[in-house]
């Protein structure tokens, strides 16, 4: 593909099946950097009404897709959490931020920031952060890249509940 | 007898024959040694002085020692031939072949290196580690994506060429067929279509080397195991991570888009080039048949062919070309290596790239005065061919700025036609005078 003339916007309910076709392929990457994301292909329809209901949910979710010819390229979804102990109150949580191979390296991930951060300015929420597994590299990357650092950590592992079964 | 038998007496031969002559290579001094005095310059205490002078300008160990004409042959042995992962050991004939033959052909002092190694990083320090040695490195028998990690590491760290021989050297020779296969079709370059398939390490490299001679990258659509490669397959991430340089030619080939496999890959292209699965039938005659006018079908899996070549030409193949000795057009990369190896090291050059192998693939197309269906590629007893190489990827070097030892086209053709041919006389002199022993019999 020479050149793309992406637009970004809010989700639409139209969108779902495409919307979900992209999500599928971000937690099967997730998958492929560690075996606890593995994406439970089995729950097809279970995550398409819980994305659904994201994208109906405007208040509280953000869900953002850059198209081209009624085409999705990349899709963002960003929570819009309540920080009750913390100042500022709100903060915008990006979860799924994802670009089809042929259109990254293309400004498309700069794209949908500017967006999400035209929502939050909307909004007055000053505050940004982004969670992906800590294995994804390429995710790393772009974070880091575009001056967003390390803020909290999430320990996990797998526990093996048969190991100290007494029978 | 046939093939099969043929074959089994071949592996009955081989393992007779090394068990007598316990290795294919050795070394001899290359300097006069009439009395102990001499002993006085070639080691202590004038040695010493060599040593200095190299310590001032380590450059001067390309002049003042045998490196300037050693290689490493370095492997890991996890993809020897079609054996697969047979470990270091076992990869030692198969790499002292080659130094055998980067010897006859090329006059090159190829030393075999399989080492025991269990990453990536660690082939790559040892690689660095014993860069003073030599003048360059072929990488063999590495297997993929591996192999294309450790080659890009090893060409931008090395101050000597590195070469992948399954890569380059394959890329080389599939271009130079390439080549005389469109000017005997009348067709160009810069419009030829090509389905390539299987997309392991040689076609990989043969699809950038294609793109870097001309051929428009839309115009090339590449097939692995899941099918044609397109930047909307759901394995695309997956191949990101494992198989970056797939992953690119994936998002700038296939301009059309096609989906599908084999079939749909060939359709209405002029060339298929496949270095698939040993399985004649892979590639029907009918696809064949509805390829543009007068393709070319190099089908180069061994030992057989994915068509046999009666099969490809029945159904309208101008060219077919395989990777066997016994059919027309063996596309051979022993073709490449001896004269690429001579050309880098008489220039002395800090490393190979794909505009070097372009002109490489050139001299080895032009080389054939006037191809013809059954001919678009030299054999290997056009002992012309190797300084010609040798030439032509010497002067490229000078004009990419890696020569340390600049000389004309003509000056470069002249040195290494002289070692050519006084490295094969000096063998032939050794066989006439039984330094090295004729066969032995055996049982046969």
């Amino acid at each position: 593909m020479k050149s793309l003339k992406i637009e970004v916007r809010h989700a639409e309910e139209t969108d779902i099946d495409e919307f979900v076709g992209l999500i599928m392929r971000m937690k099967r990457l997730n998958g492929e950097f560690d075996s606890l994301f593995i994406a439970n292909e089995q729950n097809r329809d279970g995550i398409r009404n819980y994305y659904l209901k994201c994208i109906k949910d405007r208040e509280k979710i953000i869900s953002l897709v850059a198209v081209e010819n009624n085409k999705i390229y990349g899709l963002m979804k960003a929570e819009v959490r309540e920080r009750i102990s913390y100042l500022p109150n709100y903060e915008a949580r990006i979860i799924d931020l994802y670009i089809m191979p042929e259109a990254r390296r293309k400004n498309v991930g700069n794209l949908l920031l500017d967006f999400l951060y035209q929502e939050m300015r909307k909004r007055k929420i000053t505050v940004v952060t982004a969670e992906f597994p800590a294995l994804n590299l390429i995710a790393l990357n772009f974070y880091t890249k575009i001056g967003y650092r390390e803020i909290g950590k999430v320990f996990g592992k797998t526990i093996d509940h048969t190991e100290n079964k007494k029978e | 007898m046939n093939n099969e038998e043929r074959t089994q007496q071949f592996n009955k031969l081989a393992v007779e024959y090394s068990r007598y002559f316990k290795g294919k290579i050795r070394n001899y001094p290359n300097v006069p040694v009439s009395s102990i005095n001499d002993f006085s310059y070639w080691y202590t205490p004038g040695v010493a002085e060599v040593s200095r002078v190299i310590n001032k300008n380590p450059e001067e160990s390309l002049e003042l020692t045998g490196r300037w004409n050693s290689i490493g042959i370095i492997t890991d042995g996890t993809r020897v031939l079609g054996l697969g992962n047979v470990g270091p050991e076992a990869a030692m004939p198969v790499m002292e072949g080659k130094a055998m033959i980067f010897n006859l052909f090329g006059g090159v002092n190829a030393v075999p290196l399989p080492m025991r190694v269990s990453s990536k990083e660690e082939f790559i320090k040892v690689a660095m580690a014993l860069e003073p040695s030599f003048g360059g490195y072929n990488l063999e028998d590495i297997e993929s994506p591996k192999c294309f990690f450790i080659l890009k590491e090893l060409q931008q760290k090395l101050a000597i060429p590195a070469w992948h021989d399954d890569q380059l050297g394959t890329a080389c020779i599939i271009l130079a067929g390439l080549i005389n296969s469109l000017r005997i079709a009348g067709k160009k370059i810069e419009d030829a279509t090509v389905s390539l398939i299987g997309s392991g390490a040689a076609n990989i490299a043969a699809a950038h080397l294609m793109i870097e001679a001309g051929f428009k990258p839309q115009n090339i659509i590449m097939v692995d195991s899941h099918g044609i490669l397109e930047p909307e397959r759901e394995d695309l991430d997956k191949i990101m991570i494992s198989n970056p340089w797939k992953y690119d030619l994936a998002l700038v080939t296939n301009g059309e888009r096609r989906k599908g496999d084999i079939k749909e890959s060939m359709h209405g292209t002029d060339v298929v080039v496949s270095a698939a699965k040993s399985q004649p039938g892979l590639i029907k005659p009918e696809w064949v048949k509805n390829m543009e006018k007068d393709p070319a079908i190099f089908a180069l899996a061994n030992p057989l062919p994915e068509i046999w070549p009666d099969d490809a030409k029945a159904a309208g193949a101008k060219v077919v070309a395989t990777g066997r000795s016994d059919f027309p057009n063996q596309i051979n990369n022993s073709l490449v290596f001896p004269g690429v190896f001579r050309g880098v090291l008489d220039a002395r050059s800090k490393g190979v790239n794909f505009r070097i192998m372009v002109k490489a693939s050139y001299e080895i197309a032009n080389y054939v005065k006037d191809p013809t269906p059954d001919h678009i590629v030299p054999t290997m007893g056009d002992w012309e061919l190797y300084p010609r190489v040798a030439s032509s990827v010497a002067v490229a070097t000078v004009e990419e700025k890696l020569a340390r030892k600049v000389d004309s086209k003509e000056g470069y053709y002249r040195t290494a036609s002289e070692i050519i041919r006084v490295n094969r006389e000096n063998f032939e002199k050794m066989m006439k005078m039984n330094i090295v022993e004729q066969l032995p019999e055996v049982n046969k």
